[in-house]
């Protein structure tokens, strides 16, 4: 994961010198918080460090997690797929069909990855070529999709899927839940795209100010296109991964994941103007949600408490890094 | 005296705006205040109006010091700014706008309506403007918006109005009524400050003049002392024409012909080419078509007639990407919207137009961008940091810069420069000529656009000139500004007829 640091700092100005220190230290603050939130939750409960624990933590928050990758592209492109949640269930529904009609289980993720693309390619392109804002578009298509879904399933569960499937979602591999080994992959592929392809650089520069991009001969909207289409692609395979988790192919699966995969990116330094982001920085906000919402069971918060709790979290990230920001601006 | 300002100063962060403003207004006095793009004209105005503080210096308002902090502190004793940019609420009526923050007082915040409307109907039929008290202000034109800032500052019956360029967006009978309220505030004792950069209007409207060059006041006068070449000299200096010569070569070949470009309702019947090696310069007012033809060319907006050709071939240019691939390169006059991508590093910005030449089957090679940045940064002479600061952190002239870099990269052939030194310093600016002149000996062809007519004459080789979207004249280099007023001005310019 040093990496990916190594890139962030590159493209930041150089500061004035007495001011480096603090803005590394504010650069590493989302990092350094899961950190502490991590060892004081293995302090105060005996429960958080066990094998059992900390695999389902990571189970829990791959779906959000790869759903917030894509949409993470999306937020630096300086859109918003607010679809995601009813794109999940697309994919996991048709892919479990596709395999109760008999289809192979890798055939069936396969098909339930390219639903997602489909609903993806979808919005990207009433997006660019209806050019609607992409808030309006998807807020239309999560209501479309999700009755599609339901339609479809006419309201009721797939339940007949080969028993192996469970693997995707419950399985280990090499002693490691096979959802993380899932997880690093895209998180690779998607940090590479973003900081070392031209779809990635594109993909910062018409967030960071269309018009521009537009003037200086950039595709725009063949790029953004294939950004929510991107996007919707990893959805349908969080989607997949959720469908095997709970073994059934559900229409009404993933409502309101659309917020916690934004809110992953937000935590992370996304900035919902366009043209911020990175994938180290979603990851740290997905699983700082993660260890909240895990941590507070483990104490026994009320979930109605974690609720606000969570809440709170993504204002208060949001204004350190502004406050980091102006700091920054001003130096 | 009505007003008096002496010695004023103000800093924006490191950027001094002004050094030593000095300014006196008298009560019936038109007063012309003149100066290039970033003299301190309007830092000036807006202390003047409460919209910024004076960092130092003293402002006297009929006798007494005062120290304004908020526009309403400045409306209250009786001065109103008509803006260049329209500060009105687009959603609501003309009416509704000019009595915005000045309604009727009446229990639970209710509005009389219809009182308000009969009142506003009354005072643009007084002055004749093409305005109705109902219409949004959204569906109107600039200069329609115009027209109603103009009137909100005489509806509140200020004891000074400054006028912040009025007519760069009207017509010429729009000007010519402008001009009349501006004679019939003088009549009634008001005192006005008006801004402008139309050298052409100045004889209608003013008493007095002030210069301003570089945040200082450099002349005082009534304006009968002056002359257009005085009030250039005070306005521009020597500085530029001392560190700027353009030594042109023979021009080559022809780089770009457009024969009988037509956009409607914009452009008509545009021919014109230009050569490798050549500066052609693009004069007019504002509002001539010069940016519209810029677009249309850059392919920003859709042509209806006409032929573009590109280093001898034909080209159909639909979008600005077959523009770019065609070699084409418009480095637009607001840069902050259309140029640049401020919150990216430079490295990013040069190699925008592109990142193929950065890039192996999708994948960029950050040494290749690096290396290439590095070098258009000395090139250029970019005053930053590093390749990895922000683009937003540079000034303007070092923005303008690296908005070069990014065509120079791109290894463009034809240039498109709309206004290249809005908003830069005196020695920026030499800096991008000398940029210009280098291009062009180097067998780019340039087109510049430029409202600074000293600047044309300066740089560029031959000078065409616009008017209501034609090409009305071709002058060489070599010619006066007088000469290029002839063809730029309007044919029946109210502005002569009036001249009391």
């Amino acid at each position: 994961m040093s990496q990916p640091a190594v890139e962030r700092t590159e493209a930041t100005p150089v500061p004035a010198k007495r001011g480096r220190e603090r803005i590394v230290l504010q650069r590493l603050l989302p990092f350094l918080s899961l950190i502490i939130l991590f060892v004081a939750l293995a302090i105060s409960s005996k429960h958080f460090l066990t094998n059992t624990n900390l695999s389902s933590v990571v189970r829990q928050t791959a779906v959000i997690n790869i759903m917030a990758l894509g949409m993470t592209m999306i937020i630096i492109n300086g859109g918003i797929d607010l679809s995601v949640g009813s794109i999940l269930a697309m994919g996991g529904l048709l892919g479990t069909m596709a395999m109760e009609m008999g289809l192979s289980i890798p055939a069936g993720i396969l098909a339930g990855i390219a639903t997602g693309l489909l609903c993806g390619l979808a919005n990207g392109l009433m997006i660019t070529q209806l050019r609607i804002a992409p808030f309006i578009v998807t807020l239309g298509t999560l209501g479309i999709f999700r009755g599609t879904a339901l339609i479809i399933s006419n309201g009721l569960p797939v339940h007949r899927i080969p028993q192996r499937f469970s693997f995707l979602g419950e399985g280990n591999v090499l002693g490691v839940p096979f959802v993380l080994w899932i997880l690093v992959a895209c998180g690779l592929a998607t940090h590479v795209v973003l900081e070392h392809t031209r779809l990635g650089r594109y993909t910062f520069a018409i967030g960071s100010n269309r018009e521009a991009a537009v003037y200086a001969g950039i595709p725009v909207k063949f790029h953004t296109t294939a950004v929510y289409a991107i996007g919707g692609m990893l959805t349908g395979l969080a989607g997949m991964i959720e469908a095997s988790r709970l073994m059934t192919g559900q229409p009404t699966a993933g409502q309101g994941y659309e917020l916690q995969a934004i809110a992953a990116v937000v935590i992370g330094g996304g900035s919902l103007q366009g043209g911020e982001g990175s994938v180290v920085g979603t990851l740290i906000g997905a699983f700082i949600m993660g260890l909240l919402s895990n941590g507070s069971d483990l104490l026994g918060v009320s979930p109605y408490l974690q609720q606000a709790i969570i809440g709170a979290v993504i204002i208060l990230a949001v204004t350190l890094d502004e406050l980091r920001k102006r700091g920054t601006a001003s130096a | 005296m009505l007003l008096e300002l002496h010695h004023i100063e103000k800093r924006y962060g490191g950027v001094a705006a002004l050094t030593d403003g000095n300014l006196a207004v008298a009560p019936g006095e038109v007063h012309l205040l003149l100066g290039e793009n970033g003299a301190g004209k309007s830092t000036l105005m807006k202390i003047i109006a409460g919209i910024v503080e004076r960092d130092a210096g003293q402002m006297m308002w009929q006798g007494r010091e005062v120290h304004l902090k908020t526009p309403s502190e400045a409306a209250a004793i009786g001065i109103s700014m008509v803006h260049q940019e329209s500060l009105l609420a687009p959603h609501l009526t003309v009416a509704e706008n000019l009595y915005l923050g000045r309604e009727e007082r009446l229990p639970f915040g209710w509005v009389r309506r219809s009182r308000m409307m009969e009142a506003a109907s009354r005072l643009i039929a007084e002055h004749g403007f093409p305005l109705r008290a109902e219409w949004r202000v959204e569906k109107l034109t600039p200069a329609g918006k115009q027209l109603v800032e103009i009137c909100r500052a005489i509806l509140h019956g200020s004891s000074l109005v400054i006028f912040d360029e009025p007519t760069s967006s009207l017509s010429g009978s729009e000007a010519a009524e402008v001009f009349r309220i501006v004679r019939t505030l003088r009549e009634r004792k008001v005192g006005v400050i008006y801004i402008t950069h139309r050298l052409d209007e100045l004889g209608s409207v003013g008493d007095r003049v002030t210069i301003l060059r570089d945040g200082r006041t450099m002349h005082t006068g009534p304006l009968v002392e002056l002359t257009t070449g005085s009030i250039i000299r005070h306005m521009v200096g020597r500085e530029v024409s001392a560190l700027y010569q353009r030594n042109p070569l023979p021009p080559g070949e022809e780089r770009l012909r457009v024969e009988h470009l037509t956009r409607r309702g914009e452009l008509s019947d545009i021919c014109f080419s230009l050569r490798a090696g050549e500066i052609v310069g693009m004069a007019g007012l504002i509002g001539a078509g010069r940016t519209e033809l810029c677009r249309a060319l850059f392919g920003v907006d859709p042509i209806d007639a006409g032929r573009i050709s590109v280093g001898g071939r034909p080209v159909s240019i639909g979008s600005p990407k077959e523009a770019v691939k065609a070699g084409l390169a418009l480095v637009t006059e607001d840069r902050q919207v259309t140029g640049l991508a401020l919150r990216l590093p430079i490295a990013h910005n040069i190699t925008l137009a592109n990142v193929t030449a950065i890039s192996r089957f999708g994948f960029l090679n950050g040494n290749a961008q690096n290396t290439a940045a590095a070098d258009f940064i000395g090139r250029l002479r970019i005053r930053a940091g590093s390749p990895h600061q922000l683009a937003g952190r540079l000034s303007g002239g070092n923005q303008q810069k690296v908005v070069i870099a990014k065509w120079l990269f791109r290894q463009a052939q034809v240039f498109l420069f709309d206004e290249p030194t809005r908003g830069i310093d005196v020695g920026a600016k030499a800096e991008v000529f000398n940029l210009m002149d280098e291009l062009a000996r180097e067998g780019a062809a340039i087109l510049m656009v430029s409202s600074e007519m000293p600047e044309l004459l300066q740089v560029a080789d031959r000078i065409l000139v616009m008017r209501e979207g034609r090409i009305t004249g071709e002058l060489p280099g070599r010619t006066t500004q007088e000469e290029i007023m002839r063809y730029a001005a309007l044919e029946t310019q109210p502005v002569s007829e009036e001249r009391p």
